[in-house]
């Protein structure tokens, strides 16, 4: 627990301390969801697509951020020192999906609140249910993030990553097109795919006002998922096996 | 056998089908300076890796205080990477004040003191709220050491820790190191200098994955026959040896 929360804490401060890109993990979320907001030819559309692009967007951000993050710890060396001292890979992720999930859970709801307050999107449900579900999302994507790249080699095969990872969890989530409508073979994909369970939480949440009981099954497959990834990515950080 | 730090038998390490440490055994005595010398790509790193448990062998055996590297002892070694591997945002002063906490120095207080205490010692006091990405070369090798010292480890592997550092500081490092052996400490250091080697109470001349001659600097320039033989001369005395040998 001590080291969990010092490799946690060190996140942290590691990110304080690089102002640039602090400033940007605030003012790029304001920008996009700006963008999208006065992009939209009329509330109505607004209202009724905003779920499924904040879910986008908390996968989207969350997976950036944690995923150069912790490929980070392996260009400079510092994963090769960890992994020599004594502290658990399971104090190693935990650690660093508490660290990134903080920025994470900021991104969210810079997100959240700009368009509810600035760009008046109307919801129902309850706003800290919103949130909790939002911020569930946000640990998936960090776990997906920190799983990808305790695979990739580098920071180069990083980036190949995203648009492979997120642009095809867009495509069928059902943001663009009714899932429904899809070939078959595509609503089977979608229905693999995280984003399409994130969606139709906050879809169901923002647009039915359904409440976290009702939607069990999407809190239990996103759950489901950023377990699993976080098992995965512990197995390619096994010692012996290099750094 | 406990007053062994190492001991590896029949060690060989494969990456693919090249291979990288060719049937090594060697005893390390506790309280000893051990060198490693060979040229690049002799196989220093990968040994001090296979040491450190961060590689697993592929054949052979390797223990440290009589227990195979594992989790549950690292916290009695200290391991200096090559590369100089710290948080780039960080000051000097967290960086090392991270692997202390890691290490298990809890106690807020004594962690402090001793934080404080490596980072005179690494001659880096003025630097010490300064971020590694505003430090010299040399400066970040000197807080990478620090790092890896400061919960003083009984076992302390370092992997060529002298590299870029001025004349003087070389100096102060190994007598610095020679508190250490004299503490009881073991130090496995790398190097390709035969500056650094002459300090080393034993040392071990690698190539190619295997390790040609093994002594005293003294036993290793005596075994050339030549009276007036520096290290230089005795390793490459070995490296012909080892030709001759190897064209029977
Ligand atoms: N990750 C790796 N994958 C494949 N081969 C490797 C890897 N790391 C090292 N090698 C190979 O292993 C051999 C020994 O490398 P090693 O880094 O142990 O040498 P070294 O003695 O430390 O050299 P140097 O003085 O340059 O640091 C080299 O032939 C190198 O090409
Ligand atoms: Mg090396």
């Amino acid at each position: 627990m001590y080291n969990m929360l010092t490799i946690a804490q060190r996140t942290i401060t590691q990110l304080l301390r690089d102002p640039r890109t602090l400033a940007l993990i605030l003012i790029v979320p304001l920008v996009i969801s700006s963008l999208i907001g006065y992009s939209m030819p009329s509330k109505d559309l607004l209202n009724s697509t905003l779920p499924a692009i904040l879910a986008m967007l908390v996968l989207f951000f969350g997976f950036l951020l944690s995923g150069i993050a912790f490929l980070r710890e392996r260009s400079q060396g510092t994963r090769e020192r960890l992994m020599a001292s004594p502290v658990s890979r399971q104090d190693i992720l935990i650690g660093y999906l508490l660290g990134f999930l903080l920025f994470t859970m900021i991104q969210t709801l810079i997100l959240f609140f700009f368009s509810i307050w600035v760009l008046k999107a109307d919801f129902t449900g309850s706003l800290w249910q919103i949130i909790v579900f939002q911020i569930l999302i946000g640990i998936l994507a960090v776990c997906l993030g920190i799983f990808i790249s305790a695979f990739a080699g580098n920071e180069f095969q990083m980036i190949q990553f995203i648009p492979l990872i997120i642009v095809p969890q867009i495509f069928v989530c059902g943001l663009l097109f009714p899932v429904d409508q899809m070939p078959i073979f595509l609503q089977w994909v979608s229905r693999f795919l995280p984003l399409t369970y994130g969606v139709d939480g906050l879809r169901a949440m923002m647009l039915q006002g359904k409440s976290l009981t009702n939607i069990g099954k999407d809190i239990g497959v996103l759950g489901a998922y950023a377990v699993g990834l976080m098992l995965l990515a512990g197995i390619s950080l096994r010692r012996g096996h290099g750094a | 056998m406990p007053d062994q730090a190492i001991s590896i038998e029949k060690l060989t390490f494969n990456y693919g089908r090249l291979k990288v440490i060719n049937d090594i055994s060697l005893e390390i005595p506790k309280g000893s300076s051990f060198g490693l010398l060979g040229p690049n790509g002799a196989g220093k790193t990968t040994l001090i890796r296979l040491l450190t448990g961060l590689l697993k062998p592929s054949s052979g055996s390797i223990s440290c205080s009589g227990n195979p590297p594992s989790p549950a002892n690292a916290k009695n070694i200290g391991y200096m990477p090559q590369m100089p591997s710290l948080y780039s945002e960080l000051t000097v002063k967290q960086n090392i004040d991270f692997f202390a906490r890691i290490y298990g120095m809890r106690e807020k207080h004594q962690r402090f003191q001793r934080v404080d205490e490596v980072i005179k010692l690494v001659e880096l006091w003025a630097k010490r709220n300064i971020s590694i990405t505003q430090l010299s070369g040399g400066m970040k090798q000197r807080a990478s050491l620090a790092c890896a010292i400061v919960h003083q480890p009984p076992l302390l592997f370092l992997d060529e820790p002298t590299v870029g550092l001025d004349p003087e500081l070389r100096a102060h490092f190994w007598e610095y190191f020679a508190r250490l052996t004299s503490a009881g400490a073991t130090l496995i250091i790398s190097s390709h200098t035969m500056d650094d080697a002459a300090h080393c109470e034993k040392l071990a001349f690698m190539r190619e994955g295997k390790i040609i001659a093994m002594g005293s600097p003294s036993e290793l320039k005596a075994s050339t026959g030549k009276p007036d033989a520096n290290l230089e001369d005795a390793f490459l005395y070995f490296v012909r040896l080892g030709e001759v040998t190897a064209n029977v």
